[in-house]
């Protein structure tokens, strides 16, 4: 009789769907934590740089440094980096209507004495913070030839000191708050995630949504229409980015769908490696291949196999987990 | 063979027998379509609690309903470019009516009733030309069709009858769809939206357009308040990048609307795409929704931004006690108010883009 009912029991553990919440804890404690805790320290490291030399030439180590740690982050877009502006104050980008470099303009035209002053400073339109000013300043023409003694150096000490600021209080508000809140979702009283399944749906839209904003954003931008291709619009070229930020937030892509999935995903990594490979081999750091036929054609290629990730996590993970991103948000009407 | 203006005539004369209520349908607040865990659809009766007061199967995604003034019956409406209404005895969970667009015409999902409820008006995409129409149905002959009219631009979406007349607010989206098409969009670069006031027999009465450089602003979903300040949503075809208003604000015969935006920062985290409008239960405030950017905005009826309340997919908006019911894609019905969002119920169900608040509540 125990046999009997022991498996039954096992029958019906296999019927029902997997705990989400225990694949939940593994992305927290091996993705975004530890991803926060990187950020914050890359950018604690670039206020320090800026406060002892604010001229280009010495910075742009740490800013790269500090923008790499942000790519393991920038597809977390839940708890913390959602208060007070902070996702676009960290990482204005695109940016259409041209406002970084006008806000810039206008602090440094008018000698804004709000860089001396770190609260007022995080005030500042999200357009004059963050990693994409900072961009302008460090390697922009237009910008970029300061001295030491100048308003734009001072400048530039207030945004590397905001950034860090935002990605301290990031790190401190997931480590103190949102991952409970995050690992306990459809608690009674929880504040944000009202149903069980809620917070793997938060990270598997994450994921989705990570996926889809580089092909639709950081790829289909440079790559405008076969007549009007825009190598000009690639994020981040002036710092030579373009390619550098689609691997990075791919690698950390992966390493959240894996997190996510137990590591039990075997076409959804075989499609990340696949588009991993692919950027490797593109030899084409700032994307300006676009402007070329043949380029073009690799370009598109690749934003291909992003697409194919995404389509392997939805098939792959999404019923899983059983969730699936954006009822509402993928209807448009 | 009933014509338009006859049977409009006709109304003035006619008196009503006394029917079912609401009440006898439970007293449901709130009309929701959904997507269900098999694959199927529903439309739900909801309480001012949240809670499921009767359910009636779907034979495809819907979209939005429209309720009876007094009668419990609601037509719920396919999604476009659906060519499917069904008028729905809300007491007894019957389709009373299945109602087709005629040969050419498509709804939008979307309609109201006019005339103390006699006359159902559904905004319609006559396809061939792209011409907006409001299609006409006499609901004491059997929800017979009376006719059409024309919308006052093209892709009219959404229809809210005025308070004390029978103008209606119409949301003319601007942009020319073709179901050999799909939902394709046809004529983004030279799409021109606009808010139309149209009266039944009297015509299209005013349109007011938007500023040149807000022409891919889609006008698609209306609320309105006692006074007849109408609140429209719009979701932007240019750059998803781009910072633009997505509330509208405007009373019949006043001029330019007026166009309302969070700071920077916010406003582009909706994503250039409000999903749907309502004014708070007391009407001292607006809000919409956008599920691409999981938020609530609101606003003060001057179009001051007020806050935002951040919730996954979230789309369906309404009126409640102190704030609004909100719905999402999880299946939570949010109750929001001054400075909380509480969750009143979660069921294992997707709620569609909108929730339909009935008058009772």
């Amino acid at each position: 009789m125990k046999q009997i009912l022991l498996a039954i029991g096992i029958v019906i553990a296999l019927l029902l769907p997997p705990r989400a919440h225990a694949d939940v804890g593994a992305v927290i404690d091996g993705h975004i934590l530890p991803g926060h805790a990187g950020f914050a320290a890359a950018t604690g490291d670039l206020a320090t740089a800026a406060a002892r030399d604010c001229t280009p030439d010495a910075l742009r180590p740490t800013y790269q440094a500090a923008f790499d740690a942000w790519m393991g982050v920038s597809h977390l877009r839940l708890g913390p980096v959602e208060e007070e502006g902070r996702a676009l104050a960290i990482a204005f980008w695109p940016d259409t209507r041209g406002l970084v470099p006008r806000t810039l303009g206008r602090l440094i035209a008018a000698q804004d004495p709000v860089v001396t002053d770190p609260a007022g400073f995080a005030e500042v339109s999200v357009a004059g913070r963050g990693l994409f000013a900072l961009e302008r300043l460090l390697f922009d023409p237009d910008f970029a030839g300061y001295g030491p003694g100048d308003y734009t150096c001072a400048l530039t000490r207030a945004i590397a000191t905001d950034l860090a600021r935002m990605a301290a209080r990031i790190d401190t508000e997931w480590r103190d708050g949102f991952a409970d809140t995050l690992r306990n979702a459809g608690a009674p009283g929880n504040p944000v995630y009202h149903g069980e399944k809620e917070g793997a749906q938060a990270l598997f839209t994450a994921l989705v949504t990570g996926l889809e904003f580089t092909a639709d954003q950081r790829l289909d931008r440079p790559l405008g229409t076969f007549d009007r291709p825009r190598p000009n619009r690639a994020e981040a070229r002036r710092a030579g980015r373009p390619l550098r930020n689609i691997t990075l937030s791919l690698t950390a892509l992966r390493d959240l769908a894996m997190h996510l999935a137990n590591d039990d995903a075997p076409q959804t990594a075989a499609a990340f490696d696949r588009a991993l490979e692919t950027a490797a081999a593109l030899d084409d750091p700032l994307l300006a291949g676009v402007a070329d036929p043949q380029g073009r054609l690799r370009v598109e290629i690749l934003q291909q196999h992003v697409r194919a990730a995404r389509d392997a996590a939805r098939a792959e993970i999404g019923p899983r987990l059983g969730v699936s991103a954006g009822f509402n948000a993928l209807d448009g009407d | 063979m009933t014509t338009r203006r006859g049977f409009l005539a006709s109304l003035l004369a006619a008196g009503s027998l006394p029917a079912l209520s609401w009440a006898d349908a439970g007293s449901p607040a709130y009309l929701a379509a959904a997507g269900e865990p098999g694959g199927g659809f529903a439309l739900f009766g909801l309480g001012a609690d949240g809670r499921d007061l009767f359910r009636i199967p779907l034979p495809a995604r819907g979209h939005a309903a429209a309720a009876h003034p007094t009668r419990p019956e609601a037509v719920a409406f396919a999604r476009r470019p659906g060519t499917y209404a069904l008028v729905i005895d809300c007491v007894t969970g019957d389709v009373q009516t299945r109602l087709n667009a005629p040969e050419g015409h498509h709804f939008y999902g979307h309609g109201c009733f006019v005339h103390g409820g006699a006359v159902l008006v559904t905004p319609e995409n006559r396809f061939q030309t792209g011409e907006g129409r409001l299609g006409l149905w006499a609901r004491d002959e059997g929800y017979a069709r009376i006719g059409d009219i024309p919308s006052g631009g093209m892709g009219p979406h959404d229809a809210q009858r005025l308070p004390g007349g029978d103008v209606m607010a119409i949301a003319n989206g601007g942009i020319r769809t073709h179901p050999a098409h799909g939902r394709d969009k046809l004529n983004i670069d030279t799409m021109r939206p606009n808010l139309a006031y149209v009266h039944p027999t009297q015509g299209v009465l005013e349109v007011v357009e938007l500023d040149p450089d807000l022409h891919k602003n889609s006008i698609r979903h209306l609320s309105l308040r006692g006074d007849g300040t109408v609140a429209f949503a719009m979701q932007w075809q240019g750059d998803v990048a781009d910072p633009v208003p997505l509330l509208g604000l405007h009373r019949q015969g006043q001029g330019a609307p007026v166009l309302a935006q969070a700071p920077l920062a916010e406003q582009m985290a909706m994503q250039g795409y409000a999903g749907s409008v309502s004014f708070s239960g007391d009407g001292s405030e607006v809000a919409i929704t956008s599920p691409r950017g999981g938020r609530v905005h609101r606003f003060a009826p001057d179009g001051a931004f007020i806050g935002a309340v951040r919730r996954g997919d979230v789309c369906g908006l309404a009126p409640a006690p102190g704030g609004y019911l909100a719905s999402d894609g999880m299946g939570a019905l949010v109750r929001v108010t001054r400075d909380a969002a509480r969750p009143l119920a979660v069921a294992e169900r997707a709620w569609d883009n909108h929730l339909v608040r009935l008058g009772s509540a």
